[in-house]
């Protein structure tokens, strides 16, 4: 989620400059109370206040494309699939998967999964219906998988699928999946997989371009009702939902571009919820005092890094990495920067992770100690104060998308850092498109600042990323940027996957955070916090860790 | 006239595949692309943004994809936006009223307004209401657009709370009161900058012709002052003005992009922002198209209007 306020392409340059010509004003303390009623606001106050029952999400970036199998903007398209759509089981806030289309989670006791781990057997719910009427089968199941399987169809990711060898409606209500090999993960691939109406998509020519994917059917807990292009999403509830009908007799999803202006259709009430990509931290302050509503802490599943292109001269001793980790003022970074909102971390994953490594040592803002282990690695201060070896300079440019205003001062206070123990770091930011183009996959960089999270997260599944034969600059298939090699990471990641038993994982992921945080191929720092804001008159919503986004039980809001 | 107007079409047309071909070019060879929001995806794998980029054309050289791309529009298909899946043609055209509608009225105040200003300031040349005007257009033409616009929002809308903070209609009621009520800000802060250079025009103009020998002529008539101003010097007046009509349709293009941004108006503005940071490459070259068909079409129609009101000009072809 963070990753959405900070990173997406949309998040634009000229709107975080905004930001700061808007802060200046957003922070005149004469905003808070001054609402002067005047003859406009009387006659109109009345239509400003939602009715009873109804909810506005505001939204920072617009969602265009509803198929929950081909969107690629996590956040407020991810949003719209939760509404409408339904997957096999969710997710709920302590982690726990709950049966939502399927009738019971599968597991090797109940004899949904057999003793091999290779095949998986799902009843699924007799009582569900799309949204037109039509009966929920195993066949949409099915289908589901032969769309996100077709080389012709652009679903963004397979989620994982590309593991499964053969899958068969047993009956109406059944479906059974035999998996090429073991795969641990699979359990988060059908979390997050939502499924699609085989009735109306079988016989369209093109699904790319299908009417379907701007007006949906699913499901889910609300219908989508309408939608005005550059404004907002009407959604009406479905009252044979099979959870349950919803509380809530309109959910509107709102998108309003700028972050200054959605702050303040918050504070007048035209919006009841401001989440997604979050109060700015800077806002935070003032978010809390205003009457009439409250805010919250979602922690995300996103963590920001130092990626190291471990490709370059300049970083491939992991002594120079480490001794940049270490002479990075962290809580300085988090505090000054976030507010102190973002939750500190060593590892890819938050904290708050069941399979988070409680062991790890922070080896600590040491300058001195930095500086030593340089000297101890051969890279002596030149003429030019900066340091060198072999004629290789530690001088070096990092990048992130232009305009992310959080971002750049964290770059200063990161370049104040390192510095001090004379090495010398260029700021190189560019707008989204190119960063985290061939630049980002090819390893073009130097280092990047940059929030991910695991592929399949909350399974902490991290091969995509870390395995040799995922670089893509060598011409393997994977996410590993940093271009970072270790024979035991690739071992212990392909066992990681293939164990089932959640004790016995755990003990290697342990293993695996610990060997990230000595080799430090990228320097964990924090994971976000997204800051909600909601409005006193919203029940019902709950934040969730482990979803991208907080909607996951709209059928459980309400509005008074 | 029709020779002229037939002439100046074909013009346009050459002038128009010059700018597609420009545009296209210059758009792919702009570093980065379309597939860097893949990348910011977690769930997305490199394999998985190889395979969309063939389903996208995007591996063809780029003379093909604009070939593909020319034919499509010449036979009435604009392509299917990258991340919308949605035809662009429908994605534009369900925005031009939101951005003709705001562009519109922004030009009929800033019209009204701004001769008024003008003529007022060439009456009265020197005085008070003179300098006074001056220095606001001074101001307003110095502002960038998105500054006042945040003023405006935090002005009227969050201290004093008389319009909202932004959208073009409310989300629980969209009646005509409250689409007017909507639309008072942003055609406002657009028209601010148009009305300084409106006035500003219509002053030099006015007080060039006020001290031409007809109308000393009209005044020794003895017509009151009133008819002479009315009906011989703003009349004369029209034809630069018209033309300033013309040349200021990309500066109102551009102010509409930022003002759409700043108060959430859907319309062309905001789709061509997030057009552009996401590099949907075929919506920005329909928005570009149809930006450059209203500049092109634009100015021609106010050859035109300038050869029907002023009778010494004559149209060749």
């Amino acid at each position: 989620m963070s990753e959405n306020s900070n990173e997406r392409p949309t998040a634009l340059n000229r709107r975080d400059f905004l930001k700061v010509g808007g802060t200046a004003a957003v922070s005149v303390p004469a905003m808070s109370g001054m609402v002067t009623a005047t003859a406009i606001g009387a006659l109109t106050s009345s239509a400003r206040a939602a009715a009873a029952g109804q909810c506005v999400l505001g939204v920072t970036q617009e969602a265009v494309n509803f198929n929950p199998l081909l969107y690629v903007n996590t956040g407020v398209e991810t949003s719209v699939e939760f509404i409408v759509f339904d997957n096999l089981w969710k997710i709920d806030p302590a982690g726990k998967f709950v049966p939502n289309l399927a009738t019971e989670i599968p597991t090797q006791q109940n004899g949904g999964i057999s003793a091999d781990g290779l095949t998986w057997t799902i009843k699924l719910r007799t009582d569900a219906t799309w949204h037109d009427g039509a009966p929920f089968t195993a066949a949409d199941v099915v289908f589901t998988l032969d769309t996100l399987l077709n080389p012709k169809v652009t679903v963004r990711s397979r989620n994982g699928h590309e593991n499964v060898e053969t899958y068969t409606a047993v009956d109406d209500h059944t479906i059974k999946i035999k998996l090429k090999e073991a795969f641990a993960p699979y359990m988060v691939s059908w979390q997050k997989t939502s499924i699609i109406p085989k009735h109306i998509l079988a016989d369209v020519a093109d699904i790319n371009t299908a009417p379907f994917n701007t007006s949906p059917i699913g499901t889910g807990p609300f219908k989508f009702a309408n939608r005005v292009a550059g404004s907002e999403i009407e959604f009406e509830p479905n009252a044979k939902y099979h959870g349950g009908a919803p509380k809530l007799s309109k959910l509107i999803q709102k998108f309003v571009p700028d972050q200054q202006t959605l702050y303040a259709q918050f504070q007048t009430g035209e919006v009841d919820i401001y989440d997604t990509q979050g109060i700015p931290p800077l806002l935070y302050e003032k978010a809390k005092k205003l009457a009439g509503s409250k805010t919250m802490l979602s922690p995300s599943p996103f963590v920001e890094f130092i990626y190291f292109n471990c490709g370059k001269p300049q970083f491939q001793d992991k002594r120079v990495r480490k001794a940049i980790y270490m002479a990075i003022d962290k809580k300085a970074w988090i505090d000054s920067v976030y507010y102190g909102v973002p939750i500190p971390t060593l590892s890819f994953l938050p904290s708050n992770h069941w399979a988070y490594n409680k062991a790890l040592v922070d080896p600590g803002f040491n300058p001195a100690k930095a500086a030593a282990l340089l000297e101890e690695a051969g890279w002596k201060a030149a003429s030019d104060g900066v340091r060198a070896k072999d004629g290789v300079r530690l001088a070096f440019t990092m990048s992130t998308t232009a305009g992310n205003k959080s971002r750049e001062l964290a770059q200063q206070v990161v370049q104040q850092n390192l510095k001090k123990i004379n090495v010398e770091m260029t700021i190189k930011n560019m707008p989204a498109s190119v960063v985290w183009g061939d630049y980002c996959v090819k390893s073009e960089y130097d280092t990047l600042m940059v929030g991910w999270d695991a592929l399949l997260y909350p399974d902490p599944d991290y091969g995509d990323r870390i395995k040799s034969n995922a670089i893509p600059a060598k011409g393997g298939n994977g996410s590993n940027y940093v271009q970072y090699e270790n024979k035991e990471i690739d071992e212990l990641c392909a066992k990681g996957v293939n164990v089932v038993d959640q004790a016995e994982r755990k003990k290697i992921y342990d293993r695996i955070q610990e060997i990230l945080l000595d080799d430090m191929p990228f320097a964990p720092i924090f994971a976000y916090q997204v800051i909600i804001g909601i409005k006193d008159r919203i029940g019902g919503y709950a934040v969730n860790p482990y979803t991208p986004i907080n909607s996951w039980n709209t059928a459980d809001w309400t509005a008074s | 006239m029709r020779r002229f107007i037939l002439h100046r079409l074909l013009q346009a047309a050459i002038l128009l595949i010059g700018v597609s071909i420009i545009g296209f070019a210059l758009m792919h060879l702009a570093p980065g692309g379309p597939l860097a929001v893949y990348t910011l995806n977690p769930t997305v794998t490199s394999q998985d943004i190889e395979r969309v980029k063939v389903l996208f054309g995007l591996d063809q050289p780029v003379y093909v994809q604009y070939l593909k791309w020319a034919r499509g529009l010449l036979t009435g298909h604009w392509g299917f936006s990258f991340f919308g899946g949605q035809e662009v043609r429908v994605i534009v055209l369900e925005r031009l009223p939101a951005t003709f509608l705001l562009m519109g009225s922004s030009m009929m105040l800033a019209l009204v307004v701004g001769v008024s200003i003008g003529v007022l300031a060439a009456v009265r040349r020197g005085s008070g209401f003179d300098y006074a005007t001056a220095i606001m257009a001074m101001i307003a033409l110095s502002l960038p657009t998105f500054w006042f616009g945040l003023l405006a929002i935090f002005t009227f809308a969050q201290t004093l709370g008389w319009f909202p903070a932004g959208g073009i209609a409310s989300a629980t009621d969209a009646g005509l009161l409250d689409r007017l009520w909507h639309l008072v800000l942003p055609m406002s802060v657009l028209a601010f900058v148009l009305v300084a250079q409106w006035s500003r025009y219509t002053r030099s103009a006015m007080i060039e012709i006020l001290s031409q020998d007809f109308i000393r002529t009209a005044r020794a008539k003895g017509l009151a002052s009133g008819t002479v101003l009315l009906n011989h010097a703003v009349r004369a007046a029209l034809a630069p003005l018209i033309t300033l009509a013309g040349l200021q349709l990309p500066l109102l293009v551009g102010g509409a992009l930022v003002t759409e941004t700043v108060f959430s108006w859907p319309g062309m503005g905001l789709l061509f922002i997030n057009a552009l940071n996401t590099r949907d490459y075929p919506i920005l070259m329909a928005i570009l198209m149809v930006g450059a068909v209203v500049v092109v079409l634009g100015n021609l129609l106010a050859d035109i209007l300038v050869a029907l009101v002023d009778p010494r000009v004559k149209l060749h072809g």
